[in-house]
């Protein structure tokens, strides 16, 4: 089969597995806030809600497109696409196992970091075109709040690149094999302070970036109402909505893959993208976990963290870790 | 107000040179009940307020006009339809302090049994709905709303085993309460206070301390002393910026006197003492609530026979005003009586009203997101405020 | 970040943020694993306290099967809302309400004329499931009142109970004078 045929086919599976698997986290995330408020999420559309993300989706495409009679109606309405493409375009580079994945880049986690800080394009022109007060407010808060967010993120997601020495994603996943002693698997997570440190620093700067509580004034339900999708309905909403939690997936998939050790795990070799899937998930409900416990911060609050804290915390982290690795490698254990 | 010039887009100078008019509510979602707020916006800035009110307006005054001593006690508790005894209460009372009645021990240990307990559910819902404007409806708001609205609903539970209704009741008549205790009461009413005792830990818990609420809440609005007392705020606002104002001290009605229990007072004046105090109050609340259980003395609830016909309570010529220390502030009633079986007018005091006062002296400086929690911790109920 | 924050330097604060983070979240991980409250209503309904004031109905007399209603207007007069229109008619041993309408989507359940009804004629049920699409169907007259009466379950009180419970007892009346402060009653 030729190469590119191969390719495209692989993506296309890529691309029909991700739209589902959001779709059925959006219900995941449902069911574990709800149990953790004291209720059952979603219950009678199917047994135990497993139909809900089906009946959500058939909802959306029956709904009304209503455009706003003053909106810019070119960047309206190519703002949902502008800002699902990079969202898709992340899982590209992410190799569910060794060999399976659709384009192992030798800059992966590059093009990763790169392509998904572009959504800010697309939100910005749904802010904008939206002619909408509220929309515009969040939508300049959203960029004020990625772009600062951008750095430490980088920074963070760099700790894994440096320790393993690569930027290729199935060469820093390769790098987590193995065990040390007492049995402990040889994840970055395990590494004496650096680990937990930039995993940590990994998961608060993806909150940020993804806009989730407590970073999520931009959307603010209380005083935005939605913010930047205020003006968006039926599927372009559903584009929108698609695009966030699939871009929410890619950097847990990316967290367990520099942090958790991507396919590693027991049993035989083709269970590895399960346990990656597992892994993913662990690292989307602790997310969901944080989202679901803390109240928002102001914008001006999120900024502060960003650059006062995050920015030079990340720094040194990084720097640490560089230090650490020449270290070791001029001779020490 | 109603400037034309309001209705417009203005440029947006994100450096804060032009000003941009916006529009909360009165639909909103977190509007705390139908309330207009139009802020002059500079960038994220909060220059100027104007607040809007009304639209929940239903003649209560009037309505206390044309209906009897004996129908619109009922009708009280839609004032402040969150803490709806205190209503009651405050009208039962100024009709029995002009008609000169007398209330039995009990009707009046019961009385101040069931504010308490509606202070607690009033307080509850307080919680909730500030953490779900602070934290979002799709966040760490929801969670801890819905540990609230659910301590909340055992409350409730209590109080539709008394009454027969949930949130409005119709408990108070003029003479004392219209129900006793069934059997029974008193063992599930111990223990669901035990239990938000317990869950009130957890609560302070998940939020004391937490830096991301403390970063919403220190700082922000802040009343100071003289301020408080110039505008005529009163209830946790008061007690929050310094003033240890409670009616349950001031002028001890019902039985209060009896009663040992601190009046939890704070000096920083911003929400989080607010919210201190309202905590704080909780556990004086369950305090009291122990002690009536403990001292309930036997005897009839109400001084007068049960109510037969409507023009049955006759209130002689005279006027007078009755306090309560509502959830939210002073609760007043001021009653002009004629002789007749209904007053000749009845005004009013909502505390929400008086508190909404000082928005438009606290909200100027902050920014758009400090509103919300400025609301949440002032904690209005528009049907005091309207009437 | 916090502004009032003790000034115990920079690892100070951090390690205050982490903790109060850990308890929060400690907390939302408690209530993870309790017993969600809901109620699967309506496959499950929860247990109604007996003095649940619930839809109006008007009963018949247990021994004899009469109507109890003797068609005296206390409850038309004494409800708030006035949602009650009652007609009397005039026979030789009692009188009966001729007609008797309860508009109870202006309803406020506030159990006054329970209160004041002489026979017990009129009670409230322990059920509020009358739901319809068609306010028409919620204007009660006489024949769907006694239907509902007939339908669910009673609650508690009646009016003579009711006033049983509020009228104070023959030889306490002189213990009314108490805490008699000057001017007030309270």
């Amino acid at each position: 089969m030729p190469s590119a045929l191969y390719a495209a086919i692989v993506a296309f599976i890529v691309l029909n597995a991700v739209i589902g698997m959001v779709t059925y986290v959006t219900l995941l995330e449902r069911k574990f806030a709800a149990r953790m408020q004291s209720r059952i999420g979603p219950y009678r559309v199917g047994p135990h809600g497993l139909l809900q993300p089906i009946a959500d989706a058939l909802k959306l495409m029956m709904k009304e497109d209503v455009v706003p009679t003053l909106a810019d109606r070119s960047v309206y309405n190519l703002a949902p696409i502008v800002f699902l493409v990079p969202c898709m375009l992340i899982f590209a580079t992410i190799p569910f196992a060794p060999g399976l994945g659709v384009a192992d880049l030798n800059i992966g986690i590059l093009f990763f970091l790169a392509v998904s800080a572009m959504e800010i394009v697309g939100l910005f022109m749904a802010g904008w075109g939206s002619n909408n007060k509220y929309a515009l407010l969040s939508a300049m808060r959203a960029v004020n709040q990625i772009i600062s967010y951008d750095l430490p993120f980088i920074f963070a997601a760099l700790v894994p690149v440096v320790l393993a020495g690569s930027l290729r994603l199935s060469d820093i996943a390769g790098a987590q094999a193995g065990f040390w002693p007492w049995l402990l698997p040889h994840w970055f997570i395990f590494y004496p302070v650096i680990g937990q440190l930039a995993f940590i620093a990994y998961i608060v700067t993806t909150l940020a970036a993804e806009n989730r509580v407590p970073f999520d004034i931009l959307e603010a339900e209380s005083e935005l109402v939605a913010g930047f999708r205020v003006e968006y309905s039926g599927m372009k909403f559903a584009l929108i909505q698609l695009g966030e939690y699939a871009h929410a997936i890619g950097t847990s998939f990316l967290g367990a893959l520099l942090f958790l050790g991507a396919w590693s795990g027991p049993g035989p070799a083709w269970l590895g993208p399960f346990w990656f899937l597992l892994k993913a998930m662990l690292v989307f409900l602790i997310i969901t976990w944080i989202r679901w416990s803390f109240v928002r911060i102001r914008v001006d609050q999120i900024l502060a963290i960003s650059w006062k804290l995050m920015l030079p915390a990340s720094l040194l982290l990084l720097m640490g870790s560089a230090a650490w690795v020449a270290w070791r490698s001029a001779g020490g254990a | 107000m109603t400037d034309p010039e309001a209705r417009h887009v203005l440029e947006m100078g994100y450096g804060g040179s032009e000003r941009l008019t916006m529009n909360m509510g009165p639909q909103h979602p977190s509007a705390h009940g139908v309330f207009r707020a139009i802020l002059t916006l500079e960038g994220e800035t909060v220059a100027a307020v104007d607040a809007v009110i009304g639209y929940l307006h239903r003649c209560h005054e009037k309505l206390g006009e044309s209906l009897t001593y004996t129908q619109y006690p009922s009708i009280a508790s839609k004032t402040d339809y969150v803490a709806a005894m205190t209503s009651e209460l405050a009208y039962v009372r100024a009709a029995e302090i002009v008609g000169k009645f007398e209330v039995p021990k009990r009707a009046q240990y019961l009385r101040v049994l069931v504010a308490e307990l509606q202070r607690i559910a009033s307080h509850c819902l307080w919680l909730g709905t500030w953490c779900l404007d602070m934290g979002g409806a799709l966040g760490g708001g929801a969670t801890v709303f819905l540990y609230c609205i659910r301590e909340r609903e055992t409350v409730l539970d209590l109080f539709e085993a008394l009454v027969g209704a949930r949130l409005l009741y119709g408990f108070h008549q003029v003479g004392g309460t219209r129900y006793d205790l069934p059997s029974g009461w008193t063992d599930t009413c111990r223990r669901t206070i035990d239990q938000i005792d317990a869950r009130i830990s957890e609560y302070e818990d998940m939020l004391e301390g937490n830096a991301f609420f403390l970063a919403r809440a220190q700082g922000v609005g802040v009343i100071s002393r003289e301020l408080a007392q110039e505008v005529g705020i009163s209830g946790p606002l008061i007690r929050g910026s310094g003033v240890a104002y409670d009616v349950r001290r001031a002028e001890p009605y019902s039985s209060y006197e009896d009663f040992d229990f601190k009046v939890p007072v704070e000096t920083a004046g911003d929400c989080y003492a607010r919210y201190r105090v309202r905590m704080q109050e909780f556990r004086e609340s369950i305090k009291i609530v122990r002690q009536v259980l403990d001292g309930l003395p036997e005897g009839p609830i109400s001084s007068r026979p049960g109510v037969k016909s409507v023009g049955q309570v006759r209130v002689a010529k005279g006027e007078g005003y009755a306090r309560v220390e509502g959830a939210r502030g002073e609760v007043g009633c001021y009653l002009v009586a004629d002789g007749g079986a209904k007053p000749y007018r009845m005004k009013w005091r909502g505390a929400s009203f008086s508190n909404l006062a000082v928005l438009p002296h606290i909200i100027p400086g902050h920014k758009v997101a400090d509103v919300v929690a400025i609301m949440g911790s002032v904690d209005p109920v528009f049907g005091e405020v309207d009437r | 970040m916090a502004p009032e924050a003790k000034a115990r330097g920079f690892v100070g604060e951090l390690v205050d943020l982490v903790g109060a983070v850990a308890r929060a979240m400690r907390v939302t991980l408690i209530n993870l694993f309790r017993k969600p409250v809901t109620v699967h209503y309506p496959d499950v309904t929860r247990p109604y306290p007996d003095r649940f004031r619930g839809v109006l109905a008007l009963t018949y007399d247990k021994e004899t099967g009469e109507e109890n209603c003797i068609g005296c207007r206390l409850c038309e007069y004494i409800c708030p809302p006035q949602v009650i229109k009652v007609e009397m008619l005039k026979a030789e041993k009692r009188n009966y309400a001729k007609t008797f309408t309860l508009e109870l989507y202006a309803c406020e359940f506030c159990e006054l004329c329970v209160q004041v009804c002489p026979t017990d004629a009129i009670i409230m049920m322990k059920s509020f499931d009358v739901a319809t699409a068609d306010r028409r169907e919620l204007l009660f007259d006489k024949d769907r009142l006694h239907a509902v009466g007939l339908q669910f379950e009673p609650s508690w009180a009646t009016g003579n109970l009711l006033r049983d419970m509020q009228s104070p007892p023959k030889a306490a009346k002189t213990e009314g004078a108490h805490g008699k402060a000057a001017g007030g009653s309270e």
